[in-house]
């Protein structure tokens, strides 16, 4: 709804100063008191003056710097907790695989303790879950299946998944060519007559008949001739033998 | 609205016909382009090829260029109309001696056009031999010959 004296709140106008701060502003307001047969006392009350608002802009825009500030020293200090959470637990499994070879290396190998016959080494160390509680469960990897470590990833500045960074596949412009992917226009037009295809009776007549069939100059397609009873092919059969006669004599 | 209907020369136009006109009635008028029947069957089938031109195919094959299919196809008498379904002939009952062919020109375009429709929907069906629709006394009489050979 439009503001007291007649106009929206925040037209700036063509002078580029606010609503409230217009000279006519005081005129209006008083008309629309009267107009509107308000309590003239509390005119005064919802007026604001030209210094008080003043004043209000002032301490707001330093409460809304103030605010940012303070955000961004929150994301920023939770950023450095996560990388140092990050960068012990790095260590941590590093000292655990060094650790480890170590214990491997005596005359038996690291087995989870389920063997209570088997006296081991391993045994006294407590291999497994009671062990560490911080770094991943060793106990259930066989030596086997030692993973190898390609190195920590390091993508600043281009991004990776957890930050939502553009995908490689999307990225690729560099053959200049329009890849086009999927079927072009005439396959999928072809698709099209393929479907409606299927949408025929399946039992009408030649629907098996091969249309691409490439055939000799003596073809002679399936004609069931006036003076034959029989079957077709015996029209055709009879033709050729016909001809071949004919040709003999 | 004239319609030129397209014209088979020989032997391999006609077979490429047989084979590629796929899901339509193909009609193949047999005769030659200056008869009097001829002429009077060529307009009925130019002025309905255009409303037909879902259900089917038609061509004109003069008899003089394919001898073996004027033999093959038993044809005496000019014009004589064959009609195939996806590479099958259908065969057709007029109630004349020959169901192989239609023999002479139509009396009007609704009886060609009442034939297709009846030609396409028994090959939709399956059926290699369908009943005319067309009155018998539409149909023009002739006699068969037994041609011995």
């Amino acid at each position: 709804r439009p503001g007291c004296c007649g106009t929206w709140p925040g037209a700036d106008g063509a002078e580029g100063v606010p609503v409230s701060r217009r000279p006519e502003h005081r005129r209006q307001t008083a008309r629309f008191w009267r107009e509107n047969r308000a309590e003239a006392a509390l005119r005064e009350q919802c007026l604001v003056p030209a210094e008080e608002y003043e004043r209000f802009a002032q301490a707001l825009e330093r409460a809304l710097g103030e605010h940012q500030r303070r955000e961004e020293e929150r994301i920023l200090q939770m950023a450095a907790d996560i990388r140092e959470a990050e960068r012990r637990q790095r260590e941590t499994v590093q000292a655990a695989l060094q650790v480890e070879p170590e214990l491997c290396a005596g005359p038996s190998v690291c087995r989870p303790p389920t063997g209570p016959e088997r006296d081991s080494p391993c045994a006294a160390e407590q291999p497994g879950p009671s062990r560490m509680h911080t770094g991943p469960d060793l106990a259930w990897m066989d030596s086997s299946q030692v993973l190898t470590f390609i190195g920590h990833q390091e993508a600043e500045g281009k991004g990776n998944v957890h930050t939502g960074a553009k995908p490689p596949w999307l990225t690729e412009e560099e053959d200049g060519i329009k890849q086009q992917i999927g079927p072009s226009y005439e396959e999928f037009l072809k698709h099209k007559e393929k479907q409606k295809l299927k949408k025929l009776p399946v039992e009408r007549v030649g629907a098996n008949f091969d249309h691409t069939s490439q055939t000799s100059d003596s073809w002679l397609p399936s004609f069931g001739r006036v003076w034959n009873h029989g079957r077709r092919w015996q029209s055709r059969h009879q033709f050729r033998t016909e001809s071949g006669e004919k040709k003999k004599k | 609205m004239s319609f030129l209907l397209p014209q088979l020369t020989c032997k391999k136009e006609v077979d490429q016909a047989i084979k590629t006109v796929a899901e339509k009635v193909l009609v193949l008028r047999f005769g030659r382009d200056n008869d009097a029947v001829c002429l009077q069957l060529d307009d009925i089938l130019a002025k309905t090829a255009h409303d037909l031109s879902k259900m089917a195919v038609i061509y004109l094959v003069d008899v003089n260029n394919v001898p073996v299919y004027t033999q093959y196809f038993d044809i005496s008498y000019i014009p004589s109309t064959v009609f195939f379904f996806n590479g099958q002939h259908m065969k057709v009952d007029y109630g004349s001696p020959d169901h192989t062919k239609f023999v002479g020109s139509f009396k009007t375009k609704q009886d060609f056009i009442d034939l297709i429709e009846v030609i396409y929907r028994g090959a939709m069906r399956g059926k290699l031999i369908v009943r005319s629709p067309i009155d018998p006394n539409n149909i023009p009489k002739y006699d068969l010959l037994y041609q011995g050979i």
